[in-house]
Formats: C-alpha cells, sequence, structure tokens
C-alpha cells in the first residue's frame, strides 16, 4: 500500500476522472428522481440521492485504489516470477555446467592422483567462471571428490592386493620352470622321468598363465622382462607352451621377424589367451592354425579354428568384452564366473597398442586376428634361434651374423682345402666335388622359412687345436667362449699347413672341426677321400 | 643307468627362451625309437621348410654323421628331446642312424712310441 501512494501527485487525477463519471449519473439519477416528486418526498429523495452518491463516489475511489494497488503488485510479482525463474534456470544450467565439466575434469585431476583438496584448489579456484560456486556446491563438489577419492583407494588396494599375490605365485612358477627346466636336463637320458617332469613343467606353465593373467587385470604390466629380441616363431611356441592343448596348435609360416624385448611376455601372454580360447571352443579333434603375416602396419597374427562358428552375438559380445578392457574394467566387472581371456586380451592390446578383431574364420570357426605394431618388430638377426633352447642363449656380441656365418661349417668350404693337410675328415665328405668358396656357399641349403636364423647353431667352443668341445655342464653361454677364441683356431690350422687359399681368418675354419673332431673319433688319422658319399662314410665307419 | 651325480647347471634366467620343452617334443608319451647316446645319425635329405626348426637344425648338422649325444650337445637340448626328435625324422626318412661299430682296438702306444723312434733314428 505504501509503494501504490508513493507516486500520488500523478495518481490522484485519474482517481478522480474515475470516480467522476458514476458520482455524476448518481447525481443526474437523483435529480430525476426528485424531479416528478414535490414536497417532503423531495426532500427526502434527494437526501436518499445525495447519499447514494456518496456512497457510490467513495465505492469508486476505493475499488479504484484498490484495482491500481493490484495492479503494482502484479507487476512486482511477475517481475519476481521472472527473476526466480532465471534463476532457476540458471541453476539447472549450472547443476548442469557442474555435473558436465566441473566434476569430470575434478574427477580427471583425482584419477591423476591429486588430493580431493588439490582438486578444488586447482580445478574450482583456479577458474574464474567457478570461483563464485555457492556454498552448498562447493561442499557437494568436495564430498563427492572425497567418495570418490576414497572408493579409488579402496579399489586400488583391493587390485594391489591381486597384484601382489599374482606376483608371488609368479615368482614361485618362474622359479619352479627353471628348476624343472634344470631337471629336464639332468634326467634328459631316462625317458620315463623325462616325460614325466614334462607333463609337470606343462602344468606348472599353466598355473604361471593364470597368475599372469590375474596380475595383468589388476593393472599391472607382465612381470617377466626378456632382455633381448627373440624369434616370432619362439614367441608363438612361448605362447603354445602356455596352453593346454598346445599340441593342437600348428604354426603354418611364420613371419622371420624378431619381437623386442619389452613387448615379447605381453605378446606371448596375448597369443596364448587367443589360443587358449580357440583351443577351448573348438571340437578336440580340430587343429587351430596359426600364421603370421607382415602387414603395413607391423605383423598380423592369426589364430583360426574349426569349431562352431561365432555367431554375430556372441561376436559383438567378445568385440565389446574386449572395447570394454581395453577402456579399463575393473575386476569387479568380471562378474561370478570369469572368463577372463578376452579380458586380458583387451587389457593387454591396450596398454601396448595391439589391434585385436574377432571375425569369421573360413574354416567355420573364430579368426581371431592380432596385429602386432611395427615398432615392436626388430628385422635385425635375433640373439635367439628359434629351436635350440640352450643354443639360443649366445649373449648378444658386438659380432654380427654375417661373422658368425663361417662358424658353421659349409659343406662345399671344406672340400676346397687341400688333401696335404694331413688329417682329413673321412666321415664329413658328401658332395662329391670340391666347390670353389663362393659357389660353395651358395649351393648351401636356404634355411627353411620357419627356422629363423638356423644357421647359428653349429656354433660350438673350440679347444686350442680347433677341436669342437662339447659345451661343460657349467653352462657357459656359447657364444661368450666361441667368438673370442674364433680367430686362434681360424688362423692357426691354415698356418700349419702353409695354406693360404681360403683368404683370412673370416674362413678359415670351416670343416676344420670336423676335421679335429673325426680325429678325434677315430683315434686315426686317414687319408683324405673326396668323393665319398654318404653310403660310402657309412662303409668306413665300418671298416674301423 | 642313472648318470654320475653331478652339479646341476644353473639356468640363467635371462639366458632361457620363452619356449618349454614339451612343445619341442610334442606328445609326452610318444614312442620312441631305441636310440642311444653314441648312435650315430645322418641326415638322408635337406631340410625342408615342413619341419620344425629343431628339426632342420638336426638335419644341417647331420650331413656328416654325427652321434646323437652331440646333436644334444650342440642344441642344448636333453637327449630325451632329442631322441622324439629324431623318432619322427626316423618315420619319415629323412634321417638314418645306426648304431656304433666296435673298432679294432688301436694300436699299441708302445709300438706306436717304437716305430716313431725308429724313424727318427733313420
Amino acid at each position: 500500500m505504501v509503494r501504490v501512494e508513493s507516486p500520488p501527485t500523478k495518481r490522484d487525477i485519474p482517481v478522480v476522472r474515475a470516480a467522476l463519471l458514476p458520482v455524476v449519473l448518481m447525481a443526474g439519477a437523483t435529480a430525476a428522481g426528485a424531479v416528478p416528486v414535490t414536497g417532503a418526498t423531495r426532500a427526502a429523495v434527494v437526501w436518499c440521492g445525495a447519499f447514494a452518491t456518496v456512497v457510490v463516489a467513495t465505492l469508486t475511489v476505493v475499488l479504484n485504489r484498490r484495482r491500481r494497488a493490484m495492479h503494482v503488485q502484479r507487476a512486482a510479482y511477475e517481475q519476481r516470477i521472472a527473476y526466480l525463474e532465471h534463476r532457476i534456470a540458471s541453476y539447472d544450467q549450472e547443476t548442469e555446467r557442474l555435473s558436465k565439466e566441473l566434476l569430470p575434469a575434478a574427477i580427471r585431476r583425482l584419477r591423476a592422483s591429486n588430493s580431493p583438496q588439490e582438486v578444488m584448489r586447482d580445478v574450482v579456484d583456479a577458474d574464474a567462471s567457478y570461483r563464485n560456486l555457492p556454498k552448498a556446491q562447493r561442499a557437494l563438489v568436495l564430498q563427492v571428490l572425497d567418495i570418490i577419492d576414497n572408493e579409488e583407494a579402496m579399489r586400488d588396494s583391493a587390485q594391489r592386493a591381486f597384484v601382489s599375490v599374482a606376483r608371488r605365485v609368479q615368482a614361485i612358477v618362474h622359479r619352479q620352470a627353471s628348476e624343472l627346466r634344470e631337471m629336464e636336463d639332468h634326467h634328459g637320458r631316462n625317458p620315463d622321468v623325462f616325460d614325466d617332469l614334462l607333463r609337470i613343467d606343462h602344468g606348472t606353465a599353466l598355473i604361471g598363465r593364470l597368475a599372469d593373467s590375474i596380475a595383468v587385470l589388476g593393472g599391472a604390466r607382465p612381470s617377466r622382462q626378456w632382455p633381448k629380441a627373440v624369434p616370432l616363431f619362439s614367441v608363438l611356441r612361448g605362447a603354445m607352451s602356455r596352453i593346454l592343448e598346445y599340441q593342437r596348435v600348428d604354426l603354418h609360416s611364420i613371419a622371420k621377424v624378431a619381437i623386442v624385448g619389452t613387448a615379447v611376455e605381453p605378446l606371448i601372454h596375448a597369443c596364448a589367451e587367443l589360443l587358449d580360447n580357440a583351443t577351448r571352443y573348438s571340437p578336440p579333434q580340430t587343429r587351430v592354425h596359426v600364421t603370421a603375416v607382415e602387414v603395413q602396419t607391423g605383423i598380423a597374427i592369426e589364430i583360426e579354428d574349426g569349431g562352431v562358428s561365432l555367431s554375430e552375438e556372441a561376436r559383438v559380445r567378445a568385440e565389446n568384452m574386449l572395447a570394454q578392457a581395453q577402456a579399463g574394467i575393473n575386476m569387479n566387472d568380471l562378474g561370478e564366473s570369469p572368463r577372463l581371456g578376452m579380458a586380458v586380451v583387451g587389457r593387454l592390446a591396450r596398454m601396448y597398442q595391439l589391434q585385436v578383431s574377432l571375425r569369421q574364420s573360413a574354416y567355420g570357426g573364430v579368426r581371431a586376428v592380432l596385429i602386432v605394431p611395427r615398432d615392436m618388430i626388430t628385422t635385425g638377426p635375433a640373439p635367439g634361434i628359434a629351436h635350440g633352447i640352450g643354443a639360443t642363449s649366445r649373449p648378444q656380441s658386438s659380432l654380427d651374423m654375417s661373422q658368425m656365418q663361417h662358424v658353421v661349417p659349409p659343406r662345399g668350404k671344406h672340400k676346397a682345402r687341400p688333401a696335404a693337410t694331413g688329417p682329413v675328415p673321412s666321415l664329413a665328405s658328401s658332395a662329391p666335388t670340391p666347390a670353389p668358396a663362393p659357389a660353395a656357399s651358395a649351393t648351401r641349403p636356404a634355411a627353411p622359412a620357419a627356422a629363423m636364423g638356423d644357421d647359428e647353431i653349429v656354433v660350438t667352443e673350440w679347444t686350442e687345436g680347433g677341436l669342437p668341445q662339447r659345451r661343460s655342464r657349467g653352462r657357459a653361454p656359447l657364444g661368450s667362449h666361441n667368438l673370442p677364441q674364433q680367430s686362434a683356431p681360424a688362423t692357426e690350422p691354415a698356418a700349419r699347413n702353409g695354406h693360404n687359399g681360403q683368404g683370412g681368418g673370416g674362413s678359415a675354419p670351416p670343416g676344420l672341426w670336423l676335421e679335429a673332431f673325426t680325429q678325434a673319433v677315430n683315434g686315426v688319422p686317414k687319408e683324405p677321400k673326396h668323393d665319398t658319399d654318404s653310403d660310402d662314410v657309412w662303409d668306413k665307419g665300418d671298416e674301423k | 643307468m642313472s648318470p654320475p651325480r653331478r652339479e646341476r647347471r644353473k639356468a640363467d634366467p635371462a639366458l632361457s627362451d620363452p619356449e618349454r620343452l614339451y612343445v619341442i617334443t610334442g606328445a609326452p608319451d610318444g614312442e620312441r625309437a631305441a636310440l642311444d647316446l653314441v648312435t650315430m645319425v645322418v641326415a638322408q635329405a635337406e631340410p625342408s621348410p615342413m619341419v620344425q626348426p629343431e628339426q632342420a637344425a638336426i638335419l644341417r648338422l647331420c650331413k656328416a654323421p654325427l652321434s646323437v649325444a652331440e646333436i644334444s650337445a650342440y642344441l642344448s637340448l636333453p637327449f630325451s628331446v632329442v631322441t622324439s626328435l629324431l623318432t619322427e625324422l626316423l618315420a619319415t626318412e629323412l634321417v638314418e642312424s645306426r648304431a656304433p661299430v666296435v673298432r679294432a682296438s688301436l694300436p699299441d702306444r708302445s709300438l706306436l712310441e717304437a716305430v716313431m723312434h725308429g724313424l727318427q733314428k733313420l
């Protein structure tokens, strides 16, 4: 009411004007009523009319005032409503911004191992638009962060516990495996014991894979480290040795590349899980085929099984699982009877930028394709070779493979040696004609695709006399012995025989080892016989 | 039968390989050919791409006859692994094996020395 009266001067005029018409009308009506009547009646009518006019005038004024007051009030209310609506809208907006921008940003920071207080400082206070956040919202954000922090800490500790248990199991398994390897060497001559040892070995490898899986799902990297590059063939066989039905796996045309040391263990593990899936979900009599071919982006390892075809739904589910794992799942999502395989593969794929896809196989089963990025691959000579478990374990030397080649007895070359050298291989000659060295090396059989770097295998230790020496039980690494001593036996016999035809130490030793060996075997130096074929060799053996 | 007790070689973890022996051997219960440590083995064919790398290595090694023990040493594989690899190779006739022939005993050392001295006196 106070407000209504606030502008009095201008408001009074309309009031009077509004009141004028009813008052005039009423006065007119009174006058008209008073005209026909006369005497005392007229006086009464006039009085009544005057009274009614006053009442009407009063009423009109009052009503008018009230109406104006209502107008003003309504305007005020409308203003207020608009203001409130605006407030509500801005609150909505703010809440949305809170939930869509502020909280995610804050949680991201929190995940980057900041404390909630730090996050508040960095995210909320540092941003001008958030600085004036209402107290309640601040409290809300802080509380949410606190809760998340707490939960994360709990989950972290649970995962760490998982990982540490898995690590312990892994340690035991590794020790067990290396001891088993020793035992296998030790009892290698007793087939019964040996076969039993192999079976235990296999079981241990399976346990090891499970422990690895748990560790990977716990967010840890694979524990095992391989210091050197390992050939892909060995990697795939390593994967085979970790699954139950390794005998059903066939390796075909594996690209001759090596995997860099850091990527070996994850790759073995991922392949083992895929192979396990393939063997597990296909009939026991079918085979699983593995190929590895080079593609633009790296190496594509294809694992095909002959099982039931993956239905579209199942494929989507499996790929979902992969995608989920790549997005980072936690152990709680695995469910009651966890199917770890895909989750593990997904995890590893995310950690190491592998690409995995599942497709329908031409055999009707599933074809899993694992693409290994190029930076995990080295095409240089892998220090290991696929076959010889021990023979591969030559420490990496600065000598390259071409230098190593001459340790291998090339077939033709030792033929070219002159007969005058006295003790001569009696058992060793099966190539009929002496050939010039280059041609001879060309006639050497090319290593088959599957045998990666097999040429190095004949490398062995050398005694002073150029005699090949069996490696000692102390497991002296092959290369460490033969490499430095290489030149001595290489040049010495050549000098002794006054024979220069072999052109330097690099090509000298071929054949010598064999000669010395047969010498040692026979005990008697024999005259050379160049044209013996393998039958003659045996005959000669009989002669002795 | 049991070999003399000797110090087991310590496997250097850095030097080991990812693959375990049973993958190389195949089935643990496979039949094994009657092979001895001193059985001589000779390859009958060039290694083909179809054979396992270890078998290819044996074929390459055995171009000249070699005893099983030596194959085992060169490949650093236990004897039993080598025999089962050889069994497969024998079955596919890629190698041939022959038991060692007992050689006539070498000439007496004293006789050789006498000859040597006689020659020196000439």
